[in-house]
């Protein structure tokens, strides 16, 4: 009973104060409309394309009124008869030819029993857009044969090399924004104005007083660490020159995963910041503190892009396996133990900081000295 | 006999000098005892009142016995628990008020009297009740939905005291209740205090001004340095001048006059 009534009045302070919950969401839509933005700016020469695509199997209807609105957009489209489907694919993963379009057998005679597929690279710009063109399209027409849509992920795509080196260090850093951003005020600033105290008073136990901190804070601070993640990887691609469609290429499974370890992550960085902020006599302090904090975790998050292997161990270090096994899901790995251990760790530690924030809560010389 | 409510047997305190604190002070030592063995009994329905000149120990005591901070000797019990070995039930048994403990500005009375009830462990419908009751006494029931930030520092006062007690404890420690208040919020303490008493609550405040003791004080210790210099009534204190006689006294133990 005591722990919640402590939580819920860490939920209330946040939730019933419009301006924090702004402050915890902004970022996210700022970070968005900034690369947003920043991607147009340098992004800005209009894009005229000269779709290579091979073609396998015979629906002139569609062909024709594909090519008709191709030319319409300001683009052109040459069609290959496909002969080699494996050179072709590498061709599209290489970014040479734009797709591949197979249709069913007799697709214009029997529309409703046939099916068309697209082969495309989602990271390339050409490949997206044709995509978008021809799906649309081939909806438009409205009838009813099926559209199999055949995402290609390159292994070694420009565009997902860049999220996996820097996706990592940018959500790392953000993430520690958004707990530094809740954290230091509701810990640091409480202990600094008396109100802390005020608590220690009352019969609760310290390890209540801590979770009661901990957990609400964490929970907040996972909103704001939702927003900037999602401001990111919405914003990323367009910042980078490619398409949004490049998102798709990543399994449900990696994206389950990643937020696991964000969402790990989180409570670890906010019970960290919250230790640190109870020893610190001020907010000031508690600040300077975690900035040093900070520096180190970014320095963490950076080095680990530039060494060419990092063994298991890397599991039992908090940041690090956060970090770490985000690169590895974004390049296409799937460490499910790996990942899954991290989050196990990471919460272990969490738990290691709740207690210690106890013991500091216990303390006379950390809470009262002087 | 009355029923001793509080005893304290031997309390030490020792502090540890900063260097900036020795430097101020001029001093080379590193330790300092603010309280040395102090030793007394508040009983049920009595107002006891510390009375010391500032650094003699008298804040100390009272945040050992309200568990804030642990005697490096002897202990203290509060309705029969250690503040050392069972500082939980202590503060069950105890409404503490102190300058230094301060109410979250963002919040309500009404919230927080819940809050701080929930913190204790008390029922809702005895929380309930409890609230319409000290509000109505208090006149905090027009102010309940005011956010504390923006209360006057009289009604400021009064909820903090309101919420000290929520729990209705036995005991109410109260460290320089009237420090840095004007003289109408002074008013509203010591009226509070004596309210308190008449419910059957025991007191312990802390004080340097002779007025307040004589006005709201059954028993009272004389602290000077870490020590208890003299304990009685009133009566056997003072002589008939309280002001007088603690002069006097202080005189003797420390040999100059101030």
């Amino acid at each position: 009973m005591k722990l919640l009534a402590l939580m819920k009045k860490e939920f209330h302070r946040f939730f019933h104060d419009p301006r924090l919950i702004i402050t915890m969401l902004l970022p996210g839509i700022v970070i968005f409309l900034l690369y947003t933005v920043m991607g147009e700016a340098i992004h800005t020469e209009p894009q005229s394309y000269d779709y290579k695509v091979y073609l396998q199997g015979e629906a002139p209807s569609v062909t024709s009124v594909l090519e008709m609105a191709v030319e319409k957009s300001g683009n052109t489209v040459t069609w290959v008869p496909l002969e080699d489907m494996e050179a072709a694919r590498k061709e599209v993963e290489e970014g040479e030819a734009t797709a591949i379009l197979t249709f069913t057998e007799n697709f214009d005679l029997f529309p409703e029993n046939s099916a068309v597929s697209v082969v495309y690279d989602p990271m390339d710009e050409a490949g997206s857009s044709f995509y978008a063109l021809a799906v649309g399209l081939l909806q438009q027409i409205g009838m009813r044969f099926s559209i199999l849509s055949e995402p290609l992920v390159s292994e070694n795509g420009i565009g997902r090399e860049i999220m996996q080196q820097i996706l990592p260090f940018i959500v790392v850093c953000f993430v520690f924004s958004a707990c530094m951003s809740v954290t230091l005020e509701s810990v640091a600033g409480k202990k600094e104005r008396g109100t802390l105290s005020t608590i220690l008073v009352t019969s609760a136990k310290r390890s209540h007083i801590a979770l009661g901190k901990i957990i609400p804070l964490a929970c907040i601070s996972m909103l704001g660490a939702l927003s900037s993640f999602l401001g990111i990887v919405l914003s990323m691609p367009k910042l980078m020159g490619l398409s949004i469609g490049m998102l798709g290429g990543y399994s449900f499974g990696m994206y389950v995963l990643l937020f696991l370890l964000i969402f790990s992550f989180v409570p670890l960085i906010v019970a960290l910041i919250s230790t640190v902020s109870t020893a610190a006599r001020s907010v000031k302090e508690a600040s300077a503190y975690t900035s040093v904090l900070m520096i180190f975790v970014m320095v963490i998050s950076l080095v680990t892009a530039f060494l060419p292997a990092i063994g298991n161990w890397v599991i039992a270090i908090p940041v690090l396996n956060a970090v770490v096994f985000m690169q590895e899901l974004l390049a296409g790995g799937l460490p499910v133990w790996q990942a899954l251990v991290s989050v196990g760790c990471n919460l272990l530690y969490t738990a290691v900081l709740v207690i210690v924030m106890a013991k500091m809560l216990s303390s006379e010389k950390i809470m009262f000295g002087k | 006999m009355a029923e001793e409510i509080v005893r304290a047997e031997g309390l030490k305190k020792t502090f540890t000098l900063s260097r900036k604190q020795q430097k101020i002070e001029k001093t080379g030592e590193t330790r300092r005892v603010a309280v040395d063995g102090l030793s007394f009994s508040a009983y049920r329905g009595e107002i006891y009142g510390l009375l010391g000149p500032n650094g003699a120990g008298k804040t100390t005591t009272l945040r050992m016995l309200s568990t804030l901070i642990r005697p490096d000797a002897g202990d203290a019990f509060i309705c029969g628990h250690s503040v050392v070995k069972d500082p939980a039930k202590v503060r069950d048994e105890i409404g503490f008020m102190t300058s230094e403990l301060k109410l979250e500005g963002f919040f309500t009375p009404d919230y927080l009297f819940d809050f701080f009830g929930a913190m204790h462990g008390v029922e809702k419908g005895v929380l309930a009740q409890r609230k319409r009751e000290l509000f109505s006494k208090f006149g905090i029931d027009k102010f309940a939905e005011v956010q504390v930030k923006n209360l006057s520092t009289g009604m400021l006062q009064k909820v903090s005291l309101v919420i000290a007690i929520v729990h209705d404890p036995s005991v109410v420690i109260f460290d320089e209740p009237t420090n840095g208040l004007d003289v109408l919020t002074a008013k509203v303490v010591t009226d509070f205090l004596s309210e308190l008493k008449a419910m059957g609550k025991s007191i312990l405040l802390s004080t340097h001004i002779f007025s307040l003791v004589e006005k709201l004080c059954d028993r009272v210790g004389v602290i000077i340095d870490g020590r208890m210099a003299a304990e009685g009534t009133l009566d056997e204190i003072s002589k008939g001048d309280l002001e007088t006689s603690f002069f006097d006294l202080y005189h003797s133990i420390k040999g100059e006059t101030v």
